[in-house]
């Protein structure tokens, strides 16, 4: 079977157990909701300072709900020790990793969905001519650090210390994208076009390559047998 | 291409988890059609034995062989492999034949759903079938997890404990089904320590200790 089927059926699974419990969606979608609203509650002064502050407080709270999404991912293919289900499967190994990317970039898109337009609201941003970039900045913003973070949980689902490598290894891995996504959108906000940012989205686009090219090829060797 | 064997070997099979020798170099055949119960203390090996030859765990020393193909063949010959872990494997959030159905398609077996369904009947799985996994018995679950071990018609069935939560009626069909199994030529090895049921379904027992095959009785 082929990488792309795999990673479909494994993407499909997840998405159908979430469309049945809405677990994720709802504990991850509220506290993303939450930063922000105490976001915009603490640091909003005025007109002229939101544009600068409104992108730290989109970028973090993707970034917390990111994790708490895909660590959640990740669990519910530790209890029962579900995940050798599909390790026993005549599947490439790099196919569970896309598969759980896919699913878990699904799910937090959805979230974003929701999160950019309150963003926009709360900090009381002009939306004219700028949720559809933003859309495309926050989704590819969200590849490679998706990505990554879903590549540290298939490493921890043979260890104990997930949760901690998690947090010690992703953050400093993505911090390059996150940056660049971050002062693409302050720039967004501060009236740039889509022309002027697109350098940015280059940037991000080389770096979503990079780190799903880098997880595909290394997730085969986390995901063998050991 | 599916990829066909009539016997498995094992030849100085040993496995380490870190300081712990859990198989100390183990010589073993399995021949189509046969049934092996592997019995022995807690600890003696056996889920270790089971878990290097379904291929999910890695030896520290030795071989194993599925007829000529050697395990760097892992992708095809898991499609001819059925494993019953000890844990189910199973996800508690989806119903039992949605499981079936998920595990058919992995396997790129044709009509999914039809397979699924035939074996949901087959192991008496009844009205409870489209409940989700985690509001069945350990009895039920564990029919569905034996039921995904047949899906793909395994050459090679691998079962720890697999008579875990099944009452009389469902040991006594699930017996029936392994003598089926053995007549259509699989290789059968179960680990357990029910006597009664070893008796039922062995043609050979094996007898492990700290890693060793220390008794054999035919």
């Amino acid at each position: 079977m082929s990488t792309l089927r795999a990673a479909w059926l494994v993407a499909l699974k997840d998405l159908q157990l979430e469309l049945r419990t809405k677990e994720i969606l709802t504990s991850t979608g509220l506290f993303a909701i939450l930063v922000v609203t105490l976001g915009s509650l603490a640091f909003y002064t005025d007109p002229v300072s939101a544009p600068n502050v409104a992108p730290g407080v989109l970028w973090i709270s993707i970034l917390f709900c990111g994790i708490l999404l895909i660590g959640r991912s990740w669990a519910l293919e530790r209890e029962n020790d579900a995940v050798y289900g599909l390790l026993l499967a005549p599947i490439p190994r790099a196919s569970i990793y896309v598969g759980k990317t896919l699913s878990a970039l699904v799910l937090l898109f959805a979230i974003e969905l929701l999160l950019v337009p309150l963003c926009l609201i709360f900090f009381q941003i002009q939306s004219s001519g700028r949720v559809l970039p933003l859309l495309a900045l926050v989704f590819l913003g969200s590849v490679g650090f998706v990505s990554t973070a879903s590549l540290f949980s298939a490493v921890g689902i043979r260890t104990r210390a997930r949760d901690l490598m998690l947090s010690v290894l992703v953050f400093p891995l993505v911090a390059p994208a996150l940056l660049a996504s971050a002062v693409a959108t302050r720039e967004l906000f501060a009236g740039a076009t889509t022309t002027e940012i697109l350098g940015w989205m280059r940037i991000l686009t080389a770096f979503d390559l990079l780190f799903v090219g880098f997880g595909v090829w290394v997730s085969r060797y986390l995901l063998a047998e050991t | 291409m599916k990829l066909d064997f009539e016997e498995v070997s094992v030849a100085g099979l040993a496995k380490s988890y870190g300081p712990t020798l859990a198989l100390a170099g183990v010589d073993l055949s399995f021949s189509a059609g046969t049934a092996t119960v592997v019995q022995g203390a807690n600890g003696s090996g056996k889920s270790t034995l089971l878990w290097l030859l379904a291929i999910l765990a890695r030896p520290t020393r030795g071989e194993i062989r599925y007829g000529q193909y050697g395990v760097k063949r892992a992708d095809q010959l898991r499609a001819r492999i059925g494993f019953v872990a000890h844990q189910l494997q199973l996800y508690p959030g989806l119903s039992g034949h949605e499981n079936l159905v998920l595990a058919a398609k992995l396997q790129g077996i044709p009509f999914a759903e039809k397979r699924a369904t035939e074996l949901c009947e087959a192991l008496a799985l009844g009205e409870y079938w489209n409940r989700p996994i985690r509001t069945y018995s350990r009895g039920q679950a564990q029919r569905v997890s034996i039921a995904r071990a047949l899906l793909h018609e395994p050459r090679l069935l691998l079962m720890d404990e697999p008579a875990t939560g099944l009452d009389v009626k469902a040991t006594a069909s699930f017996v029936e089904l392994l003598r089926q199994e053995k007549q259509h030529g699989a290789i059968v090895i179960i680990v357990t320590h029910e006597a009664k049921f070893a008796r039922a379904v062995a043609d050979r027992v094996l007898y492990m200790d700290r890693g060793r095959i220390v008794e054999r009785e035919a």
